[in-house]
């Protein structure tokens, strides 16, 4: 029996995703991962002052804001050649930190625990398929936490605006580390929040997920996909506490390898662009919209490494660090941002202990005339990477390759899918009118389409320039 | 024997916007008010207005949707997916509800840039969707900056066309919640009004005044720095922050006394600019957010 299934909107994520599988005897043959919403901030960024990057592409996305201006923080410390102080790295990781916990948390608890839990049947949490097998003390246990997570992941945030103003869209991450000076009481505010955060994470979040996989043991054999894996290091390289994460590295079949970022490109066959050499490369001319392009089916880009698909995220960072066994699912997907978040807390335990109040991190600063900056860091969803020219002292040029650009690429003309849609060749899917097993799968990539889709810039504004 | 003195009522909007949320709270409990359907619509942004509204204290996201509104519909939260999430939102219209919508309306290409689901094998646009609904909607909140005049989604060259709601719903009364995010007490204290008392006092540019009413300016603690003529001259300075940029005395918000995040911290109290974000205008109108030169001779901006 062939059928197509297309799911638009897939709820639960940030953004808008629609997917389209073809189904051949109750398997999945084929799928398309679609981005369905464009904004263009790469051609919006033109013309603004340099200094304005840092809150600007935070509105890339809700949920993670404080990742985009962690990236384009470093790519204006390249640009304007400034070494940020070690304190100044400590306090913007922390305020780093405190998104992934409150992301981790809210994807966790919000999104994906109701595909595995029965939850409240009023019209919002009304479910559309009977796949529940929790014995009921531990379902009701589990549906009881989405409530009691709301004011851990509400206290992350809280955490994160006692360094950074408020949240979402802070506005402590800047050039130099962030904004204003450590004091006694904000590093205690912020211990004593973490603390009844970590006690949530242990307690709670950690025994949920192993609960959840305990039952739905399939997960552990689905949505593996490619197996390439790639981060460009997390909480890493710092001058006494050294590596605290992930260094900069990927996994190929041929085993790990130090990451080297001249080895990315970003094709656009499948893509709703124009371009003439059908790709994006960070020393081209950048593509022009066109949705009515032949084959094109989606906002988002394709970004490749050594000319793969790579799969970046919690579960690639906890792999490449040693700490996770080389198994790729859609589970261990899950259960690695839980573990994730465990060691985010310890990270910040850490982190915290370093802070030394009143040290001064800001100056007056000038604007080079011109200059190119990058700013690679591994955010929430994983590698995220922001990419500047200035002139006149303008910003001239801006690039964006997000996490769920990488994990929800388009194909491409090797006959690559995204790293998502491979992910989901082969499922079975047991009920074809309850397609369950797609949402789960697509859903432990944490997609964020507000990110992956914000990109484009007209190739006539973008002088060529060299990126690497 | 004397009635004891009682201390002044607190006549702060922070107070007033308290007493009406709490009040709200009690009336629901008592059975004073009926929940009503809420039909929360995201459109082109970020969706960071429904990650605001989950950081609310009193009430918090539980409260509000237990003991305040039934959702009839949030692409961020709902647990149905596909047509049938979509089924949900088309079943809302057959009865009484309160839209509200984060993001701006896409007009390219007729509404293609930003498809928010498919109904009956057909995209359906956020343009489409928002005209359905803000026809038969008894109020109409706009959520955020996006909403309320197009916003970050619509800065320049605006390549999706993305404007805010009151110019695809031009002859509807749109409550304008402008904030880049819009504050958890902003909207959820505006939602008590209209379940409480109906709509509640606007400005001209229909923003509720118990929030909106005065300047950062005129409450800034900071203010004794500017009257003095005590500028900073870096971000971190503890003093004034007019010659960085700060958008303070144009911009009409309780920020200086509501604070964020459960009251903790906000843009100035970080020793930054304030850059507007809930003023008509931002971010084009605002930028630059700031400036270490502001003496400079501005040219072509």
């Amino acid at each position: 029996m062939n059928k197509r299934i297309v799911i638009n909107p897939l709820t639960r994520i940030s953004g808008f995703l629609e997917i389209d599988v073809r189904i051949e005897n109750k398997r999945v043959v084929d799928a398309k991962t679609k981005g369905n919403l464009f904004r263009g901030f790469e051609q919006m960024l033109v013309g603004r002052s340099p200094f304005d990057a840092v809150y600007f592409t935070q509105r890339i996305c809700g949920i993670c804001s404080a990742a985009h201006s962690m990236a384009s923080s470093l790519a204006l410390e390249d640009a304007l050649k400034i070494e940020p102080l070690e304190q100044g790295r400590y306090l913007r990781d922390i305020i780093h930190s405190c998104e992934f916990l409150q992301n981790h948390i809210r994807h966790f608890y919000q999104y994906t625990v109701p595909d595995f839990v029965k939850m409240d049947q009023n019209t919002l949490l009304q479910t559309d398929h009977t796949d529940f097998r929790l014995p009921k003390a531990i379902n009701d246990r589990i549906a009881q936490h989405y409530f009691d997570s709301l004011a851990i992941s509400r206290s992350a945030h809280q955490m994160l605006a006692v360094l950074g103003g408020k949240a979402p869209h802070n506005h402590g991450v800047f050039i130099g580390g962030i904004t204003t000076k450590a004091t006694a009481e904000k590093v205690v505010h912020i211990d004593s929040l973490l603390q009844k955060i970590a006690l949530f994470i242990d307690e709670k979040m950690i025994p949920d997920v192993y609960d959840i996989a305990k039952y739905y043991p399939e997960y552990f054999q689905l949505g593996g996909g490619y197996g390439n894996l790639l981060s460009y290091g997390s909480f890493h390289n710092y001058k006494e506490l050294g590596t605290l994460y992930t260094n900069p590295l990927v996994l190929t079949k041929k085993g790990i390898e130090v990451f080297d970022e001249k080895n990315i490109e970003e094709k656009i066959d499948y893509s709703y662009y124009q371009a003439p050499a059908n790709k994006d490369q960070q020393n081209k001319a950048v593509p022009e919209p066109d949705m009515d392009k032949e084959k094109a089916y989606s906002w988002v880009k394709a970004p490749r490494y050594n000319g793969l698909p790579f799969e970046v995220g919690p579960l690639a960072r906890l792999i490449l660090s040693g700490t996770y066994p080389n198994r790729i699912s859609a589970m261990d997907r899950t259960i690695a941002r839980a573990l994730e978040a465990k060691k985010i807390a310890e990270i910040m335990k850490i982190l915290l202990k370093q802070i030394i109040p009143g040290v001064e991190l800001q100056q007056k600063y000038e604007l080079p005339s011109s200059a190119f900056g990058r700013g690679l860091v591994d955010t929430t969803r994983g590698a995220l990477g922001h990419w500047l020219e200035i002139k006149d002292k303008k910003i001239s040029f801006y690039q964006i390759i997000t996490p769920s650009t990488w994990d929800f690429s388009t194909r491409d003309e090797n006959g690559y899918r995204g790293v998502a849609e491979e992910a989901l060749i082969g499922t079975p899917i047991v009920n074809p009118e309850q397609p369950v097993e797609i949402g789960r799968i697509l859903r432990s990539f944490d997609p964020c389409m507000s990110c992956a889709t914000h990109v484009y810039s007209p190739g006539k504004q973008v002088k060529t320039i060299q990126v690497f | 024997m004397t009635m004891p003195i009682l201390p002044p009522e607190d006549l702060s909007n922070k107070a007033i916007s308290a007493r009406i949320t709490t009040n709200a709270i009690k009336s629901i409990k008592n059975g004073l008010i009926k929940k009503k359907n809420l039909v929360y619509l995201e459109l082109n942004g970020c969706s960071g207005n429904i990650i605001s509204l989950l950081n609310g204290q009193n009430p918090d996201f539980e409260y509000t949707f237990k003991s305040m509104v039934d959702i009839q519909y949030s692409n961020s939260l709902m647990v149905a997916e596909g047509e049938k999430a979509i089924e949900k939102l088309m079943k809302a219209l057959e009865g009484e509800y309160i839209l509200a919508v984060e993001g701006a309306v896409a007009l390219k290409n007729n509404g293609l840039y930003n498809i928010i689901g498919s109904w009956k094998g057909k995209p359906l646009t956020g343009l489409e969707a928002v005209k359905m609904l803000g026809e038969k909607a008894s109020h109409i909140l706009a959520v955020g900056a996006c909403a309320t005049h197009g916003g970050v989604s619509a800065a320049k060259p605006n390549p999706s066309e993305s404007v805010g709601l009151n110019k695809v719903l031009p002859h509807k009364k749109i409550i304008m919640l402008p904030g880049c995010p819009v504050h958890p007490d902003w909207f959820l204290g505006t939602l008590a009004h209209l379940l409480l008392y109906g709509e509640p006092e606007t400005d001209s540019l229909n923003r509720p005044l118990m929030f909106y009413s005065t300047l950062i300016h005129d409450r800034c603690p900071r203010r004794p720095f500017f009257d003095r003529g005590i500028f900073a001259e870096k971000l971190s300075d503890k003093t004034c922050l007019f010659k960085l940029g700060c958008r303070g005395p144009v911009t009409r918000t309780d920020c200086p006394t509501r604070q964020w995040n459960g009251h903790v911290n906000w843009p100035i109290g970080d020793d930054t600019p304030c850059i507007g974000c809930a003023q008509f205008g931002f971010p084009d109108a605002m930028a630059p957010f700031i400036s270490f030169d502001t003496t400079r001779v501005v040219k072509n901006e």
